[in-house]
């Protein structure tokens, strides 16, 4: 009766371990972690690589060497000679310190300190560095609530989107960062790595993507009952294209100020993955809202939403179908 | 070490069993632990200071007060004053034990039961006087801090008392026996431990915080 | 200075009302009848037999340490299994609301899978308290109880009574987490709790306040278990136990006692400050009013990262101790193997920011514990390479002990390589968060529960007198890893598809064949407990042909395979006197091994108290009572608890001498018991190594090969 609901579930699982690793390499796989499509992302692919064929390598002998020790030193088979007192050896320990402090020697050096500033989430190097980009780099504002996320525009008018983010290609977008209520993570897999979102505080994180297509992003830090409903698409389309949408969207006549605001941030569970569009929202709201929470301003949970969900899911869900 | 000396074992000489071996010494035994509990009480102070340290910037005072607009060195000066005094005379009373004189152990120790009791007399008063004030720690993160660490220090004190009378009832009841002569050294460190921390707070809170 | 609370509380029952028992959860109201059911079967089963005075005089009130160990691990193993089954639940929910659309079980009005989700919250969040600090943390803490006190030679712990009440305020966290099933709610934040969700405005609930007094009641009854431990090591060692020869389960042990008893107060005041906040209004931890959000998370981690050390070196002193002896060789490297263990420990304190490098503390703090971080992989990595050269040149024996430890040297190959991974900024930035973690840290903490199986097998004879099953051992082996296998293979590729933690409705329909996959692992994992169950089961049946002699794998190595199997209430007639690191071997070798001693001495014995159980019994009083609020509970519990500990003071406990008369007695009999039932172990190998060459073919066993093996190293 339940699987009826997911039609072609068991075909996946048929193919499953073999063609979905081969399937790594195509456009829309399902290997984010693998398939980067942003230049953060990569970076740290690439990273991935290195660290992983270096300790693979030793991780993989080590493996090795304890199997054929258990097949040669078998008791009873007498394939290797017994030496009940052999117990020290200084080349060998002097061998098994070295060998893991080359390595981590190694990776610190390469992939450690690089990979730090390479992808730092505030300055990644791997963007900043050529910036010269077709285009300014854009600049999104980006609130999480209980359990929706807003993304506001500065440079276009402080246009806004909910639940949906849409950047163009080829150019940096430098996010600021805060959150309403409690703490969650600001993650698109396949662009971006995580980046803590707090109450009260701002963090910052870039992203620049050369490959045009629609990328899911997720809350990735658990934040309440809707946190596996805090999705957002991200699309990144070209410059042109860009332009135009937020032209539609700047026209929009929905806009939000910071009352309007205050009941956005109320709690609620995004299961239909409305993706609302706001012409204009106040100006400095994301200031506003950092200084409010400063101050105290909660967005209190009601009981209902936390201890027996079970009536109020079933209010969305009726909202829903109605 | 396969390079040491390889000689032979001669089955009669060797020594399978300790036939002479006294078992632990019990006085000792129980020190060393409880030394083993003032590290972990250290590391829940250290960790009440970081956690202070941490939340005593100005920001972290919220639009409340400051240390510098309610703390008073001077009248905590004689907190520390009293606690010093207890912690000489709880000396004195464990001087006396050496001597075996259980009146001076129990001056000693009602002495430093007193001096104690000053301590927490002028610490409840002193919170008093704050709340008065409106310094109370709802107000902000930073009053939450300096709360916790002077008030967790202050029931270590607390504790410290209560453990004192129980040693009163005993040294009247049984004398030094071997556990009540060790709980009164486990007791001398443990007091002494707490006026150490109370150093600390001394110093980084109350003048420190005056000060800034 | 009390907050206001969201919903009803009086001063009688405090939040606690009948509303709070969720009699119509169709999941948790039969659970509950079950578990009455069982439980009043139980109750009724040893009135039936009369055994409540035995269970109180022989268990409820012991304080001898192997009893208190064997009670530590049945209370392991039951929470080990209360965990097995969070985690089929885990399993089933994301396997069954996988993808979009409704695909929800509207009868337990879920809109996805059959749990809502913040019911999904709390299975996960009561599944890592449980598995870290009511399942691997006794498990370990039962067998060093049991292990170490043999291993140096002494009779007891150092305080056997506070070694009871450790115990038992561990068994009241227990009851106050098992509780919470039916009593209201668990957290739902988390094992580890996030800033600023845990703050009452957030998590209205009692779930956050379960979570916190059972955390602190598992912290306290640690605490005094790692006094203990450190005490009996450093003042209860048996003459000749130089630090030199304390074997490496020991050595671990005290590494990650001394960890425990450091890191354990970090946590305690965390959790304390949560409480301030959520009783007392403060403001330590909350967005607003100047506190502090990431305190939390950077003291919590300044214990929980030393804590997975805490549990993971006496598992690797178990593989130290059950290697050897299956290789019929000594560890090798054994000085490098205790350095290893402390630098371990050293660098344990200095890494707890990678749990949190999304935070964003800029590039130089990063690298910086990132390169700290890697630097635990260096010892890690000298003790696999030791316990590798261990098995070069041995004579392996393939027995159910042995492969679980050779299964725990896999596991932590790959946690290894994946946690070198995760410490490195720029990879952590794409798999935080990810079940790639959670893949991570349950190949560390299966590498431990590996251990602990190897363990229990490898002493279970010590302390019994009698094997367990080596082919239901090892059946139990092959499913638990098969087990393995198909849950934490697909973990790990979910990982690198993206798959964030903690969702209780996983969006993508691309992940459903590994779900399946997983779904089948938990399967397996399921009936290799009940292999285990059967594994005791039979094993206790046919234990009259298991019987063994003191050293009951023939070539055992250290000093507890001494003294006799099962070991005695007082563990050694009399205290040995030892001669070398590998005492049995030692002995063994020189033909030593039945000599019994021909002198007795009288002994001093601690006498059985009730006051450790009742002392737990009040804690978890007091944990309930703070839990709901309910004040005159909380203080006239924690006035009594007070009272009893100064009572216990007064009165003290002379303990019991046992005459030397009488110790010759039991020991002749205890000795007889023990030859009586067991077949003669053929005496193999298993040569001490270092200084001592002499063999005496005349003074051993006759049939045995007590002789040097001829292709031996030449004598120099
Ligand atoms: C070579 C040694 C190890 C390294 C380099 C290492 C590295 C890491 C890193 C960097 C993380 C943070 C991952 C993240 O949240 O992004 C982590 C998480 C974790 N590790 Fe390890 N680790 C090692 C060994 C261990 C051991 C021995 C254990 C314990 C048994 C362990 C248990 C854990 C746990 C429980 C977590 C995650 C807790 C959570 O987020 O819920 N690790 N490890
Ligand atoms: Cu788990
Ligand atoms: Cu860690």
């Amino acid at each position: 009766m339940l699987k009826k609901a997911k039609p072609g579930h068991w075909r996946y699982l048929a193919l499953a371990p073999l063609l979905l690793l081969l399937n790594g390499c195509a456009k829309h796989s399902a290997w984010w972690i693998f398939n980067p499509q942003g230049v953060g992302a990569k970076a740290s692919y690439d990273y991935m690589m290195i660290d992983v064929v270096v300790m693979l390598s030793i991780v993989g002998i080590t493996a090795l060497l304890i199997v054929w020790f258990m097949w040669k030193y078998h008791k009873g088979k007498n394939r290797g000679s017994y030496d009940g007192k052999w117990e020290h050896s200084n080349k060998l320990e002097v061998a098994f310190w070295g060998i893991p402090i080359a390595a981590v020697a190694f990776l610190s050096w390469a992939v450690a300190v690089h990979g730090s500033f390479a992808v730092n989430p505030y300055n990644p190097t791997v963007i900043t560095q050529h910036m010269k980009p077709k285009g300014d780099p854009i600049d999104i504002d980006v609130i999480a609530t209980d359990w929706q996320w807003l993304f506001i525009y500065p440079q276009f008018h402080n246009m806004a989107v909910a639940n949906e983010l849409v950047v163009p290609a080829h150019t940096p977008v430098f996010f600021k960062l805060t959150s309403t209520a409690v703490t969650t993570d600001f993650f698109v897999p396949q662009l971006v790595g995580m980046i803590d979102v707090m109450p009260g505080m701002r963090t910052k994180d870039a992203l620049e993507s050369s490959h045009l297509g629609t990328y899911q992003g997720i809350a990735a830090d658990y934040c309440g009952a809707g946190m596996s409903w805090m999705l957002f698409k991200t699309h990144v389309v070209s410059m042109a294209d860009f332009q135009h949408w937020a032209k539609g969207v700047e026209s929009s006549p929905n806009t939000m100020d910071y009352a309007q605001f205050n009941r956005f941030a109320e709690p609620y569970i995004n299961v239909h993955n409305k993706t609302p569009v706001y012409g204009h929202v106040e100006k400095g709201l994301f200031n506003h809202l950092l200084l409010e929470v400063m101050n105290g301003k909660k967005w209190p949970l009601p009981m209902f939403m936390t201890e027996n969900m079970f009536h109020y899911l079933k209010l969305q869900a009726a909202e829903h179908r109605a | 070490m396969s390079s040491a000396h390889e000689k032979p074992v001669d089955p009669d000489q060797v020594v399978l069993w300790s036939d002479d071996y006294e078992g632990h010494d019990v006085i000792s035994t129980r020190t060393f632990g409880f030394w083993m509990y003032i590290l972990s009480d250290g590391m829940l102070f250290a960790t009440l200071f970081a956690a202070y340290g941490v939340l005593s910037y100005s920001h972290s005072y919220y639009t409340g007060p400051t240390p510098a607009q309610f703390v008073a060195p001077w009248y905590t000066f004689i907190q520390t004053m009293a606690l010093f005094l207890s912690v000489l005379a709880y000396g004195f009373s464990m001087a006396a034990m050496k001597t075996g004189s259980k009146a001076g152990v129990i001056n000693g120790i009602v002495a430093s039961m007193v001096l104690g009791a000053v301590f927490i007399g002028l610490d409840i008063h002193d919170v008093l006087r704050m709340i008065s004030m409106g310094v109370t720690p709802e107000v902000s993160g930073g009053l939450s801090a300096f709360y916790a660490l002077t008030q967790v220090h202050a029931a270590h004190i607390f504790v410290g008392l209560i453990w004192m009378l129980v040693m009163l009832y005993q040294i009247l009841k049984k004398g030094f026996t071997e556990d009540v002569v060790g709980r009164l050294i486990s007791l001398r460190m443990f007091w002494q431990f707490q006026a150490v921390m109370w150093v600390f707070i001394y110093v980084f809170v109350y003048l420190w915080g005056y000060m800034s | 200075m009390l907050v206001n609370l969201p919903g009803p509380w009086s001063p009688l029952l405090g939040r606690l009302a009948l509303s709070e028992i969720p009699y119509t959860n169709p999941i948790l109201a039969p659970l509950f009848v079950i578990i009455v059911l069982a439980g009043i079967a139980l109750v009724v089963g040893i009135t039936y037999y009369g055994k409540w005075g035995y269970l109180w005089k022989e268990w409820f009130t012991t304080v001898d340490h192997k009893k208190l160990g064997i009670m530590y691990i049945i209370l392991g193993l039951i929470m080990l299994f209360r965990g097995f089954i969070d985690g089929l639940m885990m399993r089933t929910q994301q396997m069954l609301a996988v993808g979009s659309g409704h695909n929800g079980m509207p009868l337990m009005g879920a809109i996805h899978g059959y749990l809502a989700p913040f019911h999904f919250g709390q299975i996960y969040s009561a599944h890592g308290l449980i598995m870290i600090l009511l399942a691997a943390t006794p498990l370990l803490v039962g067998i060093m109880n049991i292990i170490v006190p043999l291993q140096i030679g002494a009779r007891d712990m150092a305080y056997p009574y506070l070694n009871a009440l450790g115990l038992w305020i561990t068994a009241a966290a227990v009851f106050l987490i098992m509780i919470s099933l039916f009593v209201g709610d668990f957290s739902h934040n988390g094992w580890f709790g996030y800033a600023p969700i845990f703050e009452l405005a957030y998590s209205p609930g009692v779930g956050v306040d379960y979570w916190i007094w059972t955390l602190e009641l598992v912290a306290l009854g640690t605490t005094l278990g790692s006094i203990n431990f450190l005490a009996t090591v450093v003042k209860m060692r048996a003459p000749g136990v130089t630090w030199t020869r304390l074997p490496v389960f020991t050595w671990t042990a005290v590494s990650a006692n001394i960890i425990a008893l450091t890191s354990f107060p970090c946590l305690q005041v965390a959790l304390a400050l949560v409480g301030a906040d959520r009783y007392l209004g403060t403001h330590f931890f909350t967005a607003g009013f100047g506190g502090n959000l990431m305190l939390y998370t950077n003291l919590f981690w300044l214990w929980g990262h030393p804590e997975v050390y805490f549990v993971i070196l006496p598992a690797f002193g178990m593989i130290s101790e059950v290697i050897p002896t299956f290789s019929e060789k000594p560890i090798f490297g054994y000085i490098t193997m205790v350095l290893a263990s402390f630098a371990i420990a050293g660098v344990s304190w200095i890494v707890w920011l990678h749990h949190f490098f999304t935070m964003g503390m800029g590039p130089y703090v990063s690298t910086e514990f990132s390169v700290a971080t890697m630097l635990v992989g260096i010892p890690t990595g000298v003790k696999v390479f030791n316990w590798t050269f261990t098995m070069y040149r041995g004579r392996l024996t393939f027995s159910s002990a042995m492969i679980w430890s050779i299964g725990a040297l896999f596991l932590l190959l790959i946690g290894g390589l994946t946690g070198m991974m995760l410490s490195i900024p720029a990879i952590n930035y794409m798999v935080h968060n990810s079940v790639f973690v959670v893949a991570h840290f349950h190949m560390m903490l299966l590498c431990i529960v590996y251990a602990v199986f190897s363990a229990i097998i490898f002493w279970f004879p010590k302390v019994f007198g009698f094997k367990l099953n080596e082919a239901w051992g090892k059946i139990m082996f092959w499913l638990f890893s098969a087990g393995t296998f198909l849950v934490f293979f697909p973990m790990f590729m979910l990982g690198f598809m993206g798959e964030t933690r903690r969702l209780d409705w996983p969006f993508n329909l691309q992940w459903a064949p590994w779900f399946d996959i997983q779904e089948v692992g938990i399967a397996v994992y399921v009936l290799s407990v009940l292999a285990f169950l059967w594994l005791i089961y039979v094993s206790i049946r046919d234990r009259a042909e298991n019987r063994v002699g003191a050293d009951a794998w023939g070539t055992s190595r250290s000093l507890e395979w001494i003294t006799d199997s099962p070991v005695p209430f007082y563990n050694f007639a009399m205290v040995p006197h030892v001669n070398h690191r590998d005492e049995a071997a030692w002995r063994r070798e020189h033909g030593f091994s039945d000599k019994r001693p021909e002198k007795f001495a009288a002994i001093h014995m601690p006498n059985n108290t009730p006051v450790a159980i009742v002392i737990g019994a009040l804690t978890f009083v007091i944990g309930f009572g703070l839990t709901w609020r309910i004040w005159w509970l909380t203080v006239a519990a924690l006035v009594l608890t007070v009272l009893v500990m100064i009572y216990r003071s007064g009165k003290g406990d002379p303990g019991y001498i046992i005459t030397a008369e009488e110790m010759e007695k039991m020991d002749r009999e205890s000795r007889q018991k023990m030859d009586d039932g067991h077949a003669p172990l053929p005496k193999g190998g298993g040569y001490t190594g270092g200084t001592v060459t002499a063999y005496s073919a005349e003074v051993g066993d006759p049939g045995s090969q007590s002789t040097p093996p001829g292709n031996s190293r030449p004598l120099s």
